[in-house]
């Protein structure tokens, strides 16, 4: 059978039937069809019922691209003079839609690609034109590439306004940008501590920024698309709610004084006895007595809030171990060894973290002599102590197992000394044996009223808690007593004892120290006002009247006259404590004062951990610091000059171009002023004439007020009141 | 079947298969508009015009009916000797892609210019069932032979080769194989030999995608080896081969048992490339559901169940055989496309019949069914009794 045949020669139909057994095929072949079809219905349930929901999801959470994110703008950090701490700047992000220069042939349309590149080369010129040459040409899908970030509102308008010119630039497209907000801080290293900073994600990291996190973030809105009964896209936009504000009670520029000559320390201390920082850390803090409210806090070193994590800034201090902590004998990071830092992420952020710290609310040390007029407070109040005892010191006291020096101890003790003496020449033997008198429940009593082991809540991230690190009633001896009444052995941070001096000078009443003082609206409104808050009266007035008396005698007899500012006059306490462990050559020096010394307004306290020096053990490094910023700050803030400048210190004021404040001068002028300083004075006097007794002025320069716990052998005084001891040693629980 | 007279004399007319078919090109034009208007409306290709794809379908119907009208009113026994010539034609219009009248579109050259835009593939199916069937009717009890069996069978592998490597069609290869196929598979009285052929084909199949598997990585087998990878897990393709699968996918789970509402696609706005082609019955199932998709189904059970009569009651076998071919070219057509859309066999563009858009898939299909009408018209229907 040749089967071309059939194929060519098909001039005669042939007729044939369409027979049965092809009619029964067919229907077998119907049949099969059928059974597909059924299958195909299977899988349409099987897909809808077992996968729908997750589909149906899928399919919506597709639909996102029509819906655009409007970031909101995180609120704004004043100080107390409105001016910006931090602000939130809008910046732009170019997106490049790569699939809007495909054509429908798969081919890209070069004209629009080169429009398009040579506007956006004319107004970015960081723009990277070959490199998104290439990505469009390798990404047909893209619809978003995000390729220059944070742009200024003027270069993006350039670009906007020659996009619009259709004429001139007919081929610009896949173009568009997307709104950021950026953190900026105009002063970069200022108040850095109190600030903080804030990352990319709105998540605001120490100080303020971190403790008020959520009061200046906002709530983001945004523009949905979607498609209405017509197929056409509208847009509905859901506004962002704005972050509120803070008013702080910094004031910028007392801030700037601060920062200034903490600077300047650091500049004159540097590399002196060891390589590195003038200290490990230099803090301060200057509070108003009568409201908490802190007008400046600053420490060094510090760290440029716009770049918090330049890891030049860490040069000058010791390299911290795993746990965050100094090591003793911590080696230090220098311009040749911070390299070493980099690659080893983890130890990068241990050394950033330590320096983003607010040494004075989370750092915790020994706060040394200018605990005595806490304790010295505490004897008063309580009634164990009248103010009019005497002490003898010879140099050392014996308490329990030791022999506890006093800061002259070679030069045979201070002798003789009345409280106010004591205070002023810082006599630790005197200090103890008031110890004795008020008695370990007492003190430790009052120990809790100055709030030492509580934390003062102020509004800032990274208080530190010392509940653990000061004394109980079950671990404090005879000797922890001893040695807490001259401020050793229990551990304090800067705000805590800041906050419990300003009680002691300003009447008794403790203040909750706050930050910021007003909460408000990105319309100005105010949604919250933070008043100054009472916690409790640690002493009364009369006791606070004492104190003042006895720490004015500090700097006109004492060992802190070098803190005076020219044409002030102050009070304060002058402190030197040993670190742990206790080698005779690491300190911690401070003065904690108050101005002006008749009637207190600001009280400050300066910290200065382990000065560069050969001998750390001197307080000058601190009262010249409080000398220098107090010189500054008391005339910017209209307190009146009342001492007489010597031709040094005019020529001084001269060089700073600070105008005398002079109360007689402009008592004329401000009569009411005038008349409630002068009601003022009238009261200490009063207060004061009673309790002062004949000073004995010690012209010897304290060098220091040292401490020692090291046991020794020798004679130990005895104490006029013995008395009150033994009473309070009897009714101890122990 | 009850007629009368006059019907015999004036020649049978099926308008029950009329009424389907034209329910299924009225509702395959308002899926068209619901699936491209929005797309349409926002491409400068379309104008921004939302009736641009709904308009050139319908014309293209139009023709269509114009086609159908022809082939039915022309005896279908006209045909019969110009069996191998439409085979040759095919052929050459086959050919003629590879000159400056083919077409690319989308990356593929499958189209000719011929005044509009035509798919020689289209017109291969049209001249297989031609050719076929007066083959097949000149062969008579030849076919029975095991020389007659194989040299049917393979009569077609020119056009197959010939669509599938000029043109890079497979998928219209296959559907022109499935044809002859079928064709064959109700003309011989045999079983046996195409369950053989059945398993053997199915074996080789397994095989193949068993090795594609098996290499897993990289470009084994080119794209259509990818294809088989994106069918067995889509979701690791979703980007790139799976994504087409995955978003059709999506929109009939999305669309649950009754659907969102007609027009109220999601997936059509984008996710689902050019939805009014091959992937039509995916938004069919997101906007009338499961059962909008059954409905569909059930218009082409309907459909072919008339031209098995038709088919059956054919006075002759070429007649009958015609039949056959057009059902059969519906039947693998519908099922391929849904299986496609619903991942159960790998991606290839097979498009719904009378459904999805595309100007010479509907107009052959059209004339196709004009076929059908010519041979319904010669129906003599035996005395009852």
């Amino acid at each position: 059978m040749n089967f071309f045949e059939y194929l060519i020669d098909s001039h005669k139909p042939v007729i044939r039937p369409f027979n049965r057994k092809m009619q029964e095929k067919l229907v077998v072949l119907y049949v099969l069809v059928l059974l597909a079809f059924a299958g195909l219905v299977l899988r349409l349930f099987f897909v809808t019922k077992y996968s729908g929901e997750t589909y149906k999801k899928q399919v919506l959470s597709q639909q996102q691209y029509t819906s655009i994110n409007i970031p909101f703008k995180r609120g704004d950090i004043f100080d107390a003079n409105n001016n910006k701490l931090a602000t939130s700047e809008k910046v732009y992000n170019l997106i490049i839609d790569s699939n809007q220069f495909w054509d429908k042939d798969e081919k890209i349309d070069q004209e629009l690609l080169d429009g398009t590149m040579t506007a956006l080369k004319t107004c970015f010129p960081e723009f990277n034109e070959d490199e998104v040459r290439k990505y469009v040409a390798d990404n047909k899908n893209s619809k978003y590439l995000v390729t220059l970030k944070q742009l200024s509102y003027d270069s993006v308008t350039t670009f906007l306004d020659m996009q619009k010119d259709k004429e001139a630039n007919p081929n610009i497209t896949g173009v568009w940008f997307e709104e950021e907000y950026k953190r900026i801080y105009p002063n970069n290293d200022l108040a850095c501590d109190i600030v903080g900073f804030t990352g990319k994600d709105n998540k605001g990291s120490y100080g303020l920024e971190q403790y008020y996190n959520d009061t200046l973030n906002g709530v983001n809105g945004r523009e949905y698309g979607y498609l209405n009964d017509d197929k056409t896209l509208e847009r509905t936009t859901i506004s962002p709610t704005d972050g509120y504000n803070l008013v702080t009670t910094i004031d910028g520029n007392i801030q700037q004084i601060v920062e200034k000559y903490l600077y300047k320390f650091n500049e004159e201390h540097k590399d002196a006895a060891r390589t590195g920082n003038g200290a490990r850390n230099v803090g301060c803090i200057i509070m108003e007595v009568n409201s908490g409210e802190i007008l400046a806090m600053a420490n060094y070193p510090n760290f440029d809030l716009n770049n918090p994590r330049d890891i030049d800034r860490l040069v000058g201090t010791p390299f911290v171990n795993e746990k965050g902590n100094v090591d003793y004998e911590a080696e230090v990071i220098t311009e040749e060894n911070k390299n070493e830092l980099l690659g080893n992420d983890d130890a990068v952020y241990q050394n950033l973290n330590y320096l983003w710290k607010n040494f004075c609310i989370s750092n915790t040390y020994e706060p040394g002599s200018v605990a005595k007029p806490f304790t010295v407070a505490a004897g008063i109040e309580s009634g164990r102590m009248t103010g009019n005892e005497y002490y003898t010191c010879n140099g050392q006291l014996h308490v329990g197992d030791h022999d506890i020096k006093c800061h002259n101890y070679k030069m045979g003790g201070d002798g003789t000394l009345s409280v106010q003496e004591s205070i002023e020449q810082s006599c630790n033997v005197a200090l103890m044996l008031m110890g004795k008198q008020i008695g370990k429940t007492t003190f430790l009593e009052y120990q809790d009223k100055f709030n030492f082991g509580l934390k003062t809540n102020i509004d800032l991230y990274g208080e530190s808690r010392t509940n653990t690190l000061v004394f109980n009633k079950t671990n404090m001896g005879d000797t922890e007593l001893a040695t807490s009444t001259f401020g050793q052995g229990y551990n304090v941070t800067m705000i805590q004892t800041i906050a419990a001096f300003s009680s002691l000078v300003n009447g008794g009443y403790y203040y909750e120290p706050h930050v910021v003082k007003q909460i408000t609206a990105s319309d100005g409104s105010v949604v919250e006002k933070i008043s100054p808050r009472v916690l409790k009266q640690t002493v009364s007035a009369s006791t606070s009247a004492k104190i003042i008396e006895y720490c004015n005698g500090v700097v006109v007899n004492g060992t802190g006259k070098t803190a005076r500012p020219a044409g002030y006059a102050i009070g304060g306490k002058t402190g030197t404590a040993e670190t742990i462990p206790r080698d005779k050559i690491n300190y911690v020096v401070s003065f904690m004062g108050y101005a002006p010394a008749d009637n207190p307004q600001i009280a400050i306290y300066v910290v200065v951990d382990r000065p560069n020096a050969v001998f750390q053990d001197d307080a000058k490094y601190a009262t010249r610091i409080v000398r220098n910023i107090l010189t500054e700050v008391l005339p910017y803030m209209n307190i009146y000059m009342t001492e007489e400048l010597s031709e040094k210190e005019q020529a001084e004021l001269a060089e700073l171009n600070i105008t005398i404040k002079n109360r007689d001068l402009e008592e004329e002028e401000e009569t009411e002023t005038g008349d409630e300083n002068e009601e003022k004075d009238d009261v200490i006097d009063a207060n004061g004439g009673d309790i002062t007794s004949s000073t004995t002025v010690t012209d010897a320069e304290m060098n220091s007020d040292d401490v020692d716990t090291a046991p020794l052998t020798g004679a130990i005084l005895d104490t006029k009141t013995g008395e009150p001891i033994k009473e309070d040693d009897e009714n101890d629980p122990q | 079947m009850t007629r009368n007279k006059n019907e015999k004399q004036k020649g049978y007319i099926d308008y029950t298969l009329i009424f389907i078919l034209i329910l299924l090109l009225g509702f395959g034009l308002i899926m068209v508009y619901s699936t491209s208007s929005y797309s349409a409306s926002i491409s400068a290709l379309s104008k921004n015009d939302p009736n641009f794809y709904l308009r050139k379908q319908a014309t293209a119907t139009l023709f269509g009916f114009g086609g159908m009208a022809l082939m039915a009113i022309i005896p279908y026994h006209t045909w019969e000797r110009y069996g191998l010539v439409a085979y040759v034609a095919a052929l050459i219009l086959v050919v003629l892609v590879l000159t400056p009248l083919g077409i690319e579109l989308n990356g593929a050259r499958r189209w000719l210019n011929l005044g509009m835009s035509v798919q020689p593939a289209e017109i291969a199916k049209l001249a297989m069932i031609l050719f076929l069937a007066a083959f097949v009717n000149r062969l008579g009890t030849g076919i029975r032979t095991r020389r007659g069996f194989w040299f049917v069978l393979f009569s077609p592998m020119i056009m197959c080769l010939a669509v599938w490597r000029i043109t890079d069609n497979l998928s219209s290869a296959i559907i022109i194989f499935g044809i002859a196929f079928l064709m064959l598979f109700v003309a011989s009285p045999e079983y046996k030999k195409f369950v053989v052929f059945s398993g053997v084909v199915a074996g080789i199949t397994a095989v193949l995608v068993f090795m594609i598997v098996k290499m897993s990585e990289s470009s084994a087998f080119g794209f259509r080896g990818a294809r088989i990878r994106a069918w067995l897990n889509p979701e690791a393709y979703s980007t790139d081969t799976g994504y087409q699968t995955l978003q059709a996918l999506y929109a009939i789970g999305s669309g649950g048992i009754f659907g969102n509402g007609l027009g109220q696609s999601t997936q059509k706005l984008g996710f689902i490339p050019e939805a009014q082609n091959d992937m039509i019955f995916s938004i069919i199932c997101e906007e009338l559901g499961v059962f909008g998709g059954i409905c569909v189904l059930s218009l082409f059970v309907l459909l072919l169940w008339r031209l098995l009569v038709i088919a059956n009651n054919a006075p002759d076998l070429y007649g009958g055989l015609l039949v056959v071919g057009v059902m059969g070219h519906i039947a693998i057509q519908v099922i391929l496309n849904v299986a496609v859309v619903t991942n159960m066999i790998p991606n290839t563009g097979i498009s719904l019949p009378f459904i999805s858009y595309g100007g010479s898939s509907v107009l052959f299909l059209m004339m196709e069914m004009g076929l059908v009408f010519s041979v319904s018209r010669k129906i003599v229907f035996k005395d009852d009794n």
